[in-house]
């Protein structure tokens, strides 16, 4: 898993050093770190980590960087947002179009985006596309079938992308 | 080598002008003489040991539209298939979905006899693609159905023989021409598909009953052929989710296009779940061909992702993939 950890170093050699020490050590890849030199407060400078590590590690990780005394304000996974991309064609204003937003939004890790709305007339069908960010493809998954259980009791149709990594190249 | 031929309409005519037109070319350079022995249609069969001659058979079907009047006798195909000698039966009767008949007792009965199958045919195998194949196996004959998807796409044997050390663990594709001509119209004009279809009846590229290709039934017998022959999956067409593109709107299409996608009616195997269904496609996608073609993508685990694009009907065009399933026979030595 992906890790973002914000620490605040003392603004004294050799503080880095002491704050990564325990990520190599237990296997983490680290992939950036960014001083954050125009924050300096107090003779401290928060400096901004991100690495890759096993999960049962994190947690080893965080203890040793307590028991050096290094302070952590702030430590999170970090999930990649993608965009999942779906046309909805049916009575989708008539069907209580609010309704479909929430449920989607309702799923963690996943939000409506964008919707754009294309009505030919009150009494035909309408069409619409609908961007979601998730957070995974578990996240987007579940969305996947939340439409497609939406679509069924609304008489909707639901037009999904190809498969992810459909490239073809 | 001698062939039978089981139907005689489009393709069946189309392989007997293939057939006329190659004769030469199939004598020099694979040593190839084919004799068709019997040509069967719903009136009945014409047989001659020395061979039928292909140009009267057609000029006679296209004056009295059956094959009776070459002059034949009242024999059904399937009697044809159990009385005349032959090596290669060529099943190449219209497709049934419900039930695979007349083709599939067509094809059981050639394997039970000995006799080589090649075939064009979907609905039987889209049914009964496992009783099929060991059928063959059992009796040592062969079953080659390039013909059955994509026409002239080499699909099944560029997986099955050029790919053959690659596992295929996905295929997609578009795999009906019709469905991708009204989108590709649709998508070009933003006409509704009323009108577009309509268009494409009068022209011949749809059926009268336009059904077997808009809701989807034909991509999802190629899709089933395709899932049992590529990746081995144990699958019939009623195990295929299927949508059709009947309502799919002009503004339908329009949101897609103006986000840089078209919509497709693509046809999915992965992880032996089938699906057709219109799919979003990026633009720049390969799966992105216009107009009647046909494409499919094969993703395999050594090579990568195989593209391929071609004519996916036509009696001329599919003819090539029967004329390769023959030459191939052949060239295997079982009827030398």
């Amino acid at each position: 898993m992906k890790i973002s950890l914000d620490v605040v170093l003392k603004d004294i050699p050799g503080q880095l050093v002491k704050a990564l020490e325990p990520i190599s050590s237990y296997g983490g890849n680290i992939i950036s770190i960014v001083h954050l030199r125009e924050e300096v407060t107090g003779g401290r400078v928060p400096v901004h980590v991100t690495f890759e590590v096993e999960p049962p590690r994190l947690e080893k990780i965080l203890r040793e960087l307590e028991d050096r005394d290094i302070w952590v304000s702030k430590v999170g996974e970090v999930r990649k947002k993608e965009k999942l991309k779906v046309l909805l064609i049916g009575h989708i204003v008539d069907t209580d179009a609010r309704d479909t937003i929430d449920r989607i939004n309702d799923i963690k890790g996943a939000m409506v985006a964008d919707l754009a709305l294309a009505m030919p007339h009150p009494e035909k069908e309408s069409s619409a596309r609908m961007d979601i960010e998730v957070s995974g493809d578990d996240v987007a998954e579940k969305v996947i079938e939340r439409l497609e259980e939406i679509a069924r009791e609304k008489n909707l149709i639901v037009i999904k992308s190809l498969s992810k990594n459909s490239s073809g190249i | 080598m001698r062939v039978q031929l089981i139907g005689f309409g489009n393709i069946g005519q189309g392989l007997a002008r293939v057939l006329l037109e190659k004769e030469k070319y199939l004598e020099k350079r694979h040593g190839l003489k084919l004799r068709v022995v019997s040509i069967s249609d719903i009136s009945g069969t014409v047989v001659d040991e020395e061979g039928v001659d292909l140009k009267r058979a057609l000029e006679v079907v296209e004056r009295e539209k059956k094959i009776i009047g070459y002059p034949g006798e009242e024999m059904s195909g399937l009697e044809a298939i159990k009385t005349v000698d032959a090596e290669v039966v060529i099943e190449v009767t219209p497709s049934n979905i419900k039930t695979g008949e007349p083709g599939l007792s067509h094809m059981l009965a050639a394997m039970k006899r000995g006799k080589h199958v090649v075939t064009s045919n979907k609905g039987p195998l889209a049914l009964e693609f496992k009783k099929l194949k060991e059928t063959a196996e059992k009796k040592g004959v062969a079953f080659r159905f390039e013909a059955s998807v994509g026409g002239a796409m080499p699909l099944v044997n560029l997986a099955t023989e050029m790919l053959s050390g690659d596992e295929i663990y996905a295929i997609e594709g578009i795999l009906n021409g019709t469905t991708n001509y009204i989108l590709s119209r649709m998508t070009k004009e933003e006409s509704p598909l009323e009108l577009v279809l309509r268009e494409a009846q009068e022209l011949g590229i749809a059926e009268t009953d336009p059904s077997y290709d808009i809701d989807g039934v034909d991509t999802a017998s190629k899709l089933v052929i395709l899932a049992n022959a590529i990746m081995g999956v144990d699958a019939s067409y009623r195990d295929v989710k299927i949508q059709g593109i009947r309502k799919i709107t002009p503004e339908a299409i329009k949101l897609a296009k103006e986000d840089g996608y078209v919509i497709k009616l693509v046809g999915e195997v992965k992880n032996s779940h089938l699906e057709v269904a219109p799919r979003l496609v990026p633009v720049n996608h390969p799966l992105n061909v216009d107009g009647v073609l046909n494409v499919a993508l094969l993703r395999a685990d050594i090579a990568g992702d195989i593209t391929i694009v071609g004519k996916g009907a036509g009696a001329r065009e599919t003819n090539s993939a029967i004329l390769s399933d023959v030459i191939s026979i052949w060239k295997n030595g079982a009827c030398l």
